[in-house]
């Protein structure tokens, strides 16, 4: 803040101190960071072990993709050599794996085993196994919520750590992205969208928490010795049984009799937030599986599309010229290629290879998306870029000899990000919805089954909809339209933010979400 | 705390620092099907001797800011060379052209867009000094600072964007990154057009004031004549590409010998009104740098224009008559004809310049035409309505035009301190400049 310097003070902190970094900074002045970074560390700690799974799944799939490209090349070359980085590979990912699950030992605090909600009723009324002895639903909904406090807080506290850091640390009195951020907390649309991208995110990251059983238990593993589950039967004893058998006798099938609906328990006293499906699943751990591979594809593919967008439109505005119409004609030629068409045939070519088996088949879906829509942001952040391009401090950057590689990333970057921002977050719409719509058509395209996807619910529920079951299309619906419509929310906002004199309301980027 | 920039050294090896050769810079036109090239700069030659300040003056679009980015080799020139110090920079690059860039630098028009908002005026400044890897952090930083007292901006403003500044603040650190290289030459393009009056007056000042304490040499851009005429040691004034005049600067703006520079210099409003002052009007709009005449390029609008032999004593009106009838079929050959008018024009039925005779009853409207003259308007007249304006074009060419038109004059020195004009009047052959155009203009 301006307090801080004084006309001789700031000579001083330049020049004559050896360490001006922000460590430097914190040191002489410990307190609001502290005061910041104990409740971060503390919410980091309660559940370190879920934070921990996501950075080592991460750094596993970083690790896995660039391998395996490496591995790939060098097949042709030498074969011996990709066995010798195959191996390497497998070493590596065990690595990873046996760590990940060193870390999943941990104890978290709004963890299933913390707050159970699965358990059974004794002869006697009361409950067994539930958390304090509660009612299922009850505890459940305790965990839930607990689970959507606690992300939502440490949303924030992200954020009030750059709060603390402008008020405290940083140099500037005032820098453009205080403007964004101020135009942002008075945008509610804007902030729809953030608590929206917030929450789903959420549900990728503790689904297995959020949800009232485990996918693996409930989907995927039916009849393992995990999926055993005790309930009180109608003869007054309480008896095992396999989640399996218990799912088989909870199907939702339209009729009133075999209908398992919304917040309802089975006959097994398991809770059902979302109901059943056709099949007897929970459709709500269904759901929560599907928001996982929803975030991670939809992400990879707007990631990838942004990434390459962003350098070609540097590139093509930069250098102009024949770059910028072989660009164009590339573009032009990738938009003309019909996407379900590609994605069909890419599935169908790569179904038994590695790459169509990496993430359920996920990650070459997220790099058909990113490969089909890169020219439309290109298209979209060409024009701002051509703009940038044209101003004198490139000129002036040029003068002094600065590198074109510097040249694009000080004084071209910062100008073009804000319109990728708007246009990715409206185009993951698309994405999502096309995601969607390859799990609805199934027959070996989207997400191979088991693993639970969005779109395979819609369809499994769609000889139901106009039956009592009608829970099973229309609750995956609705997310699907609640998560395209934040993410278009947040588009706005960011949109709005950047640029507040174009507040024009509908209008012509309204097209951009309208993809898929 | 040190407020003082380290001096670069004086150097004497030679008095002049830059000597400009036959410079052209033309864009496009490279391509076999492409249009001709836009000549920007068409042969310009010229010095700028160390400690000057070389003042650039002109109507907006003849190729001065061309030449001035040119210069700095951010446009690579077409032919010519410039010799800086010693050096070819034309042929410079890689490395070599990084290194040089050291040396010369260059202050923008729009303080508004000459500066990346994005980034703090401490970083802006600085960052010259990163690109080369100059001295250490501490030293930049502290370097910046002396630079921003250089430029008359306090220590606090390190932090600040460009958001927050005043244009006439910008500018300043515009100037301050400027000078952050140590640069012995500066391109000044129009640095004070885009600022208030008020502001002007310190800026010039300001330059004038680090002129002197860093031994620097200007090119000042500027369509500002007072500012040119306050600040500048020599003058060169720019025509459609070429220079028109160059010389001592109170020499140009008191005696000039150019017709160009003489209705330029017309135009600055005499705060006396009772001062009896001519206005010299050039005739017509300046044509496009595509196009550009084969002579001399001021050979459209000239005031002073010499004529051919056989019109010599024409009367007035009648000349410009013709001239003004020639622009208008020039500018009927510059309008590129559609498959189906050639279509047309091919079978005799083309109709689309049928109103060039309107044109004609215009400009000839109450000036008596000799039989002679009428003639080959006719001609023209009919070449025009067929389709074939070059045609038309080129008669009228060989008809009317002067050793203006088809020859390019020569520079000629003019004074004893060796001002020099392009026109062909200053050779013995024709009557001087000055004559003419008192004449012409009292005839009015």
């Amino acid at each position: 803040m301006s307090d801080r310097h004084t006309a001789e003070s700031i000579r001083e902190e330049l020049t004559h101190r050896d360490n001006q970094s922000l460590s430097a900074r914190i040191t002489e002045n410990p307190e609001p960071f502290l005061r910041w970074a104990v409740p971060m560390v503390a919410l980091i700690a309660v559940e370190f072990a879920t934070w921990a799974g996501i950075a080592v799944g991460m750094i596993e799939a970083l690790v896995v993709g660039v391998v395996a490209a490496v591995e790939l090349t060098l097949n042709y070359a030498s074969p011996g050599l990709a066995q010798v980085v195959a191996d390497f590979q497998a070493g590596v990912a065990g690595m990873l794996r046996s760590v990940g699950g060193m870390l999943g030992e941990f104890p978290t605090l709004l963890s299933r085993e913390v707050i159970p909600n699965q358990g059974h009723q004794t002869p006697d009324g009361a409950w067994q196994g539930t958390f304090l002895g509660l009612q299922p639903a009850v505890a459940w909904a305790i965990r839930f919520s607990l689970i959507m406090l606690y992300a939502l807080v440490t949303a924030y506290w992200v954020f009030r750590g750059w709060l603390v850091y402008r008020d405290h640390y940083r140099e500037s009195d005032w820098t453009p992205t205080d403007d964004i951020v101020s135009n942002l907390r008075g945008h509610r649309w804007g902030q729809f969208g953030i608590i929206v991208l917030i929450v789903f995110l959420t549900m990728a990251a503790f689904g297995s928490a959020l949800a009232p059983s485990t996918v693996s238990q409930n989907i995927e593993n039916t009849y393992g010795d995990e999926s055993r589950i005790q309930y009180l039967s109608d003869d007054g004893t309480v008896e095992t049984a396999f989640a399996g058998d218990a799912n088989f006798n909870s199907k939702s099938k339209g009729t009133v009799e075999t209908n398992i609906g919304l917040m309802s328990y089975d006959d097994y006293s398991r809770f059902h937030p979302f109901g059943t499906m056709p099949n007897g699943r929970d459709l709500f751990t269904f759901m929560m599986g599907g928001a996982r591979i929803t975030m991670i594809v939809s992400g990879m593919a707007i990631t990838g599309a942004a990434v390459v967008a962003m350098t070609l439109s540097m590139l093509s505005a930069y250098y102009s010229g024949s770059l910028d119409l072989g660009v164009l004609t590339v573009a032009d030629g990738v938009v003309s290629i019909p996407q379900l068409l590609l994605l069909i045939i890419m599935s169908a070519v790569f179904a038994d290879t590695w790459l169509g088996s990496i993430l359920d088949g996920g990650f070459l879906l997220a790099l058909i998306f990113a490969f089909t829509t890169w020219p439309f942001l290109w298209r979209a952040v060409r024009g701002p870029a051509l703009q940038v391009a044209q101003e004198d401090w490139v000129r002036a950057a040029e003068s002094y000899g600065q590198q074109p590689r510097k040249i694009m990333r000080k004084h071209m970057l910062p100008y073009i990000l804000g319109y990728l921002l708007v246009y990715a977050s409206m185009s993951v719409g698309g994405i999502i919805i096309s995601l969607s719509a390859l799990s609805f058509l199934g027959n070996g395209l989207g997400i191979s089954p088991p693993t639970p996807a969005w779109g395979r619910a819609i369809s499994a529920g769609q000889s139901y909809v106009s039956t009592v079951s009608w829970h099973i299309s229309l609750v995956p619906g609705l997310m699907i339209v609640l998560l395209v419509t934040g993410m278009n929310a947040l588009g706005d906002g960011i949109r709005d933010a950047i640029d507040p004199e174009t507040e024009t309301g509908e209008g012509e980027e309204a097209a951009a979400g309208g993809g898929g | 705390m040190s407020n003082t920039l380290e001096q670069s050294p004086p150097t004497e090896e030679s008095e002049t620092l830059i000597e400009v050769e036959g410079l052209k810079k033309y864009y496009g036109g490279e391509g076999m099907f492409s249009d001709p090239p836009v000549k920007a700069v068409d042969g310009v030659s010229f010095e700028i001797k160390r400690g000057e300040t070389l003042g650039l003056v002109g109507e907006s679009g003849c190729g001065k800011s061309t030449l001035g980015r040119t210069l700095l080799a951010l446009e690579i020139a077409t032919e010519g060379s410039i010799i800086y110090d010693g050096t070819d920079i034309t042929g410079l690059s890689g490395t070599e052209l990084k290194e040089w860039r050291k040396n010369a630098q260059m202050v923008f028009q729009d303080p508004e867009s000459s500066l990346n908002d994005r980034m703090t005026v401490g970083e802006i400044i600085r960052e010259p000094l990163d690109a080369h890897s100059w001295k250490t952090m501490t030293d930049r930083r502290e370097r910046v600072l002396d630079l921003l007292s250089a430029v008359g901006l306090p220590d606090k403003h390190y932090f600040r964007y460009p958001h927050q500044f005043s244009g006439g603040q910008r500018q300043r650190i515009g100037i301050a990154r400027a000078l952050a290289l140590e640069p012995d030459f500066l391109v000044l393009d129009e640095p004070v057009s885009a600022l208030d009056v008020s502001v002007q007056a310190k800026i010039i000042r300001l330059l004038e004031d680090l002129q002197e304490d860093f031994n620097l040499t200007y090119l000042l851009i500027a369509h500002d004549l007072s500012v040119v005429r306050y600040i500048s040691d020599r003058v060169a004034v720019m025509y459609l590409g070429k220079i028109m005049e160059k010389g001592e600067t109170e020499e140009v703006f008191s005696n000039a010998s150019n017709p160009y520079t003489q209705s330029l210099l017309s135009a600055i409003p005499e705060p006396d009104p009772s001062a009896a002052s001519q206005r010299i009007t050039l005739s017509g709009t300046p044509p496009s740098p595509s196009d550009a005449p084969a002579g001399c390029n001021l050979s459209t609008r000239c005031p002073a224009k010499i004529r051919p032999e056989a019109y010599a004593d024409a009367d007035r009106d009648l000349w410009q008559a013709i001239e003004r009838f020639r622009e208008v079929v020039r500018e009927r050959a510059r309008v590129a004809l559609s498959l189906g008018d050639r279509v047309r024009r091919r079978f005799n039925r083309f109709d689309r310049f049928d109103d060039i005779e309107d044109s004609r009853a215009d400009t000839f409207d109450g000036v008596e035409v000799p039989e002679r003259v009428d003639q080959q308007i006719e001609t023209a007249v009919e070449m025009v309505k067929r389709g074939e304006p070059m045609e038309a074009q080129q008669h009228l060419y060989t008809e009317f035009a002067s050793v203006c038109d088809h020859e390019r004059p020569e520079m000629h020195e003019v004074s004893v301190s060796g001002r020099q004009s392009y026109c062909h009047r200053h050779t013995d052959e024709y009557e001087d400049v000055e004559p003419v155009i008192s004449r012409r203009a009292d005839n009015e």
